[in-house]
């Protein structure tokens, strides 16, 4: 039934708002998460822009000290813990029941709770604004002894605190239901090696979450008790140890907020080159080494403490080339050999793997203790993490969302409106970051509200640039707005695309697939079934006439 | 013989950049040249070959190939950056929020500043420098991007490091390690003088 | 066909022992730094997984969910507030445990019904 059936999809009958706010339903739960995750995105967002209004010229125009702290305090915890980690989970609490042929998944009131506790840290976090110190303001990790109540007084920073302790925990928990799933029901024949390659880098992430996000709740629980209690990060021991915590789960999270997109990528790549992926055993012993690697790379963060053994470090990170590696051949090698059609998540695809690329690289950089001695704390840090996050993983995300938007809604997205948006992105990521490699080389500190004279003009270059990228996020929102107003059926499978969630209706039904399941026969089912049906094209070494 | 710290810095950073661009400019082609010619095109059929167990070892193996040449290098200029043997100047840095006090134990002279008042410390350009650095309150790092090195200067402890200025003039240094409101003005300058003009500063700063 | 359920247990084995290799060579390079006992958050709880996996399988067919569950949501919000109070409002935190509390039990009964309800 690949492409099949066209139903006309009319908007189907909006839920009661109970049905919303308590649905056990993994798809419900998943959509309040990504609701709550975009509009935390595009609040930490507007604080990026009045930080780049800012930063467009030298000295202080707009905010004062403190309320710049604030700013790149909430941007950049907003972003990681109220955005890019729960729509990645999200992402997966939707597709991975649908991909492993999962009528709902595993412990459904477990992932619900987590998303009210994930969304009450939110609002703890942000309503810091409305106190009288502000919200928090000792970056979105906090160390001490500046987060001690002495040095960064106000209930601000302990809703920071909490809100934060909050938003991981409700995360975990979510996590934990998504790996259940595929550990306990996978359906009848999808044995662990048949299991799609999104699956398999969900899979991979949740071990990630599980081994490294109670480190961080127990963190936050016990800064909350150092600022309230004191005596728990004494000296020059205590400062060390908390940073110790905090980057254990720092890093492993950067690696959520990636592997989930990459898996996206390589759904994509694979149905727009309208090939099975290239390297799928390959692919799942990268994924397990590169995962189990990323537990181990934290203290290249505390390179210039000359506290930690930073050889091992700098071996283990840079060690993250190898998986790193075999994942972009496979990319590539999926796309050769190829029929490639270039629809807008195919774009979005490329995008993420041509631009996380510049991030990656920058990473190997840092990774030698010598060299971050120089850029660590410096806007060339600013510029690889953001190359990794934005033009990596949010690009890797709108390719997920492209592609799967007319499944999770029975609408097509407006096809010319996605690549204009996607070229306006591409020029605001580059135009906004890459300078900041430059200005952090040239010895630009980062988290600074005012510069040296001599950093205006790329400065303002970066500025010009969050222009682009805030219209290029516009464009996708109006996107979304007219898809769903002037609705284009989109029927089962669109694309033509290869694993079991296509075979449902879009949207699928509440027990995720009214007719039996197809028979899962590898990782691209769907895939195989065309395949048998079609004659493959000439073997080689067939002569030219009959 | 140790090179200047910024000598250090740029032969390995060009090695790093060098293997860098030439892994973008090999993985920007190969994705170019996929997307060129295998576009979709009226009847062609996709290949259905997904694995080439001997390309992925060999790609695997090639990366862990300049990967252990990489650490290789690293460890060797890292042994020679980090160590810090005791040598005739030394300097006692202490951070504070949201200033710089540099001490010349021994010399009797001290050089304090503030985010209102820059402090400015001088020392010799033909000899490696070693320095104690330590914080009085919170963390705070210790820049100087001239020489391509900083520090963390953490409360309780004492870092020690050496550094080697090359060559005379003037050099910004900076706090890059966020300490709360005045963070952005918590910068010092370093005079790189001849031994000659290092001797008279002391004597006119006692 | 339920050799795919049991082969779950695999990959989260396989990941503990990476994750206890690596925590070994950290303590041997570290000279026992603490920090290295971190990475047993991660091992332990899925080592356990596996082993629960492979004792005792999970046993396929339709499953009873409920579609909505109030109770769920009522604990979270007692939780967060009861969490939230702790910038300094004891009563908060009170007002909040008694609201999960409440949630608790609400959640209990309601599975009591729905096992009963299935003819469990």
């Amino acid at each position: 039934m690949a492409g099949g059936a066209q139903i006309a999809a009319p908007a189907p009958p909006a839920p009661s708002a109970m049905g919303w706010l308590a649905a056990t339903d993994h798809k419900r739960t998943a959509a309040k998460v990504a609701v709550a995750a975009t509009f935390f995105f595009l609040l930490s967002g507007v604080l990026a822009l009045v930080m780049r209004a800012e930063l467009a010229q030298p000295g202080l125009q707009f905010v004062s000290d403190h309320t710049y702290d604030e700013l790149f305090t909430m941007h950049g915890s907003g972003m990681i813990y109220l955005f890019l980690t729960p729509v990645a989970l999200a992402l997966g609490l939707y597709l991975v029941p649908l991909q492993v042929g999962a009528a709902q998944v595993a412990a459904p009131r477990l992932a619900l709770f987590g998303f009210w506790i994930y969304l009450c840290g939110g609002l703890s976090m942000y309503s810091g604004f409305l106190t009288d110190n502000g919200a928090g303001s000792d970056t979105w990790g906090a160390t001490l002894p500046l987060a001690s109540s002495g040095n960064t007084p106000g209930v601000g920073m302990d809703l920071w605190v909490i809100g934060v302790g909050l938003a991981v925990l409700g995360s975990l928990l979510i996590a934990v239901t998504i790996l259940l799933t595929i550990i306990r029901l996978r359906a009848p024949g999808m044995t662990m090696l048949r299991m799609p390659v999104f699956c398999w880098t969900m899979l991979a992430t949740t071990f990630m979450v599980v081994a490294s996000f109670p480190v961080m709740v127990v963190a936050m629980a016990l800064l909350l008790a150092e600022r309230h209690i004191g005596g728990i990060f004494d000296g020059a021991t205590g400062s060390v140890a908390y940073q110790q915590l905090f980057w254990f789960f720092g890093h492993p999270v950067v690696y959520v907020m990636f592997f989930p997109f990459v898996g996206a990528v390589g759904e994509v790549v694979s149905t727009f080159s309208r090939k099975r992926f290239f390297g799928y055993r390959a692919l799942v012993v990268s994924l397990l080494l590169f995962t189990a690697l990323s537990m181990a790379v934290w203290g290249h963060h505390l390179f210039i403490l000359g506290a930690v053994p930073n050889q091992y470090y700098s071996l283990t990170s840079q060690l993250l080339a190898v998986p790193a590696g075999i994942e972009y051949l496979d990319l590539i090698a999926t796309m050769i050999g190829g029929a490639i059609v270039f629809r807008t998540p195919m774009l979005f695809a490329v995008g993420f793997i041509l631009q996380f690329l510049i991030g990656g690289l920058t990473g190997i950089i840092v990774a030698s203790p010598p060299l971050d001695y120089h850029v660590n704390g410096s806007y060339f840090i600013v510029a690889h993490f953001h190359y990794t996050l934005l033009a990596g993983s949010l690009f890797g995300l709108l390719a997920g969302f492209h592609y799967w938007f007319p499944k999770m809604t029975g609408a097509m997205l407006r096809e010319r409106l996605g690549k204009l948006s996607f070229w306006v992105l591409v020029l605001g990521a580059n135009l906004t970051f890459f300078p900041m490699f430059f200005l952090g080389f040239e010895g630009m500190p980062r988290r600074v509200a005012d510069y040296a004279p001599r950093f205006g003009n790329l400065n303002l270059l970066s500025s010009i640039g969050a222009g682009f990228i805030a219209l290029g996020i516009l464009m996708v929102l109006a996107n979304v707005f007219v898809s769903l107003r002037r609705r284009e059926p989109a029927g089962d499978d669109p694309w033509g695309a290869q694993t079991l969630e296509w075979s449902t209706s879009s949207p699928p039904p509440h027990n995720n697939f009214g007719a039996a399941l197809p028979a899962i026969t590898s990782y691209a089912p769907l895939l195989d079934r065309r395949e048998a049906e079609e004659p493959e094209r000439e073997p080689r070494g067939a002569e030219a006439s009959a | 013989m140790k090179a200047g710290t910024h000598q250090e810095f740029e032969g390995l950073f060009s090695l790093y950049m060098a293997i860098g661009i030439g892994v973008a400019v090999l993985v920007f082609a190969a994705v170019g040249f996929a997307l060129v010619h295998y576009r979709a095109r009226g009847d062609r059929r996709p290949s259905r070959v997904s694995e080439m167990n001997r390309i992925e070892i060999g790609v695997a193996t090639l990366i862990l190939l300049i990967v252990a040449f990489l650490v290789t290098r690293t460890f060797t200029v890292e042994a020679r950056v980090d160590s810090a043997p005791k040598e005739p100047t030394t300097i006692d840095v202490t951070a504070f929020q949201w200033g710089w006090r540099f001490v010349y134990p021994g010399q009797g002279v001290e050089v304090i500043g503030n985010s209102n008042d820059e402090p400015t410390f001088a020392v010799p350009g033909d000899e490696p420098v070693h320095f104690k650095l330590t914080s009085a309150d919170v963390l705070h790092s210790f820049w100087i991007p001239g020489e391509r090195f900083k520090r963390a200067a953490i409360p309780g402890r004492t870092n020690e490091f050496d550094l080697d200025f090359e060559s005379e003039g003037t050099e910004d240094g900076l706090c890059t390690e966020f300490c709360g409101l005045r963070h952005s003005d918590m910068r010092f300058n370093v005079w790189v003088l001849s031994k000659a003009s290092y001797r008279r500063w002391l004597a006119a700063h006692r | 066909m339920s050799r795919g359920a049991k082969g779950g247990g695999g990959p989260p084995l396989a990941w503990a022992c990476l994750l206890l290799t690596l925590g070994a060579m950290l303590a041997i390079w570290s000279e026992g730094d603490p920090s290295s006992l971190l990475f047993l958050v991660g091992a332990i709880p899925l080592l356990a997984l596996s082993a629960w996996n492979r004792a005792s399988p999970a046993p396929g067919g339709p499953r009873l969910l409920a579609r909505t569950s109030v109770p769920v949501v009522v604990v979270a919000l007692g939780a967060a507030l009861a969490a939230v109070g702790l910038t300094g409002g004891l009563w908060l935190v009170l007002i909040g445990s008694e609201i999960a509390l409440f949630g608790v039990v609400w959640l209990a009964r309601e599975v009591a019904l729905e096992r009963r309800g299935a003819g469990r």
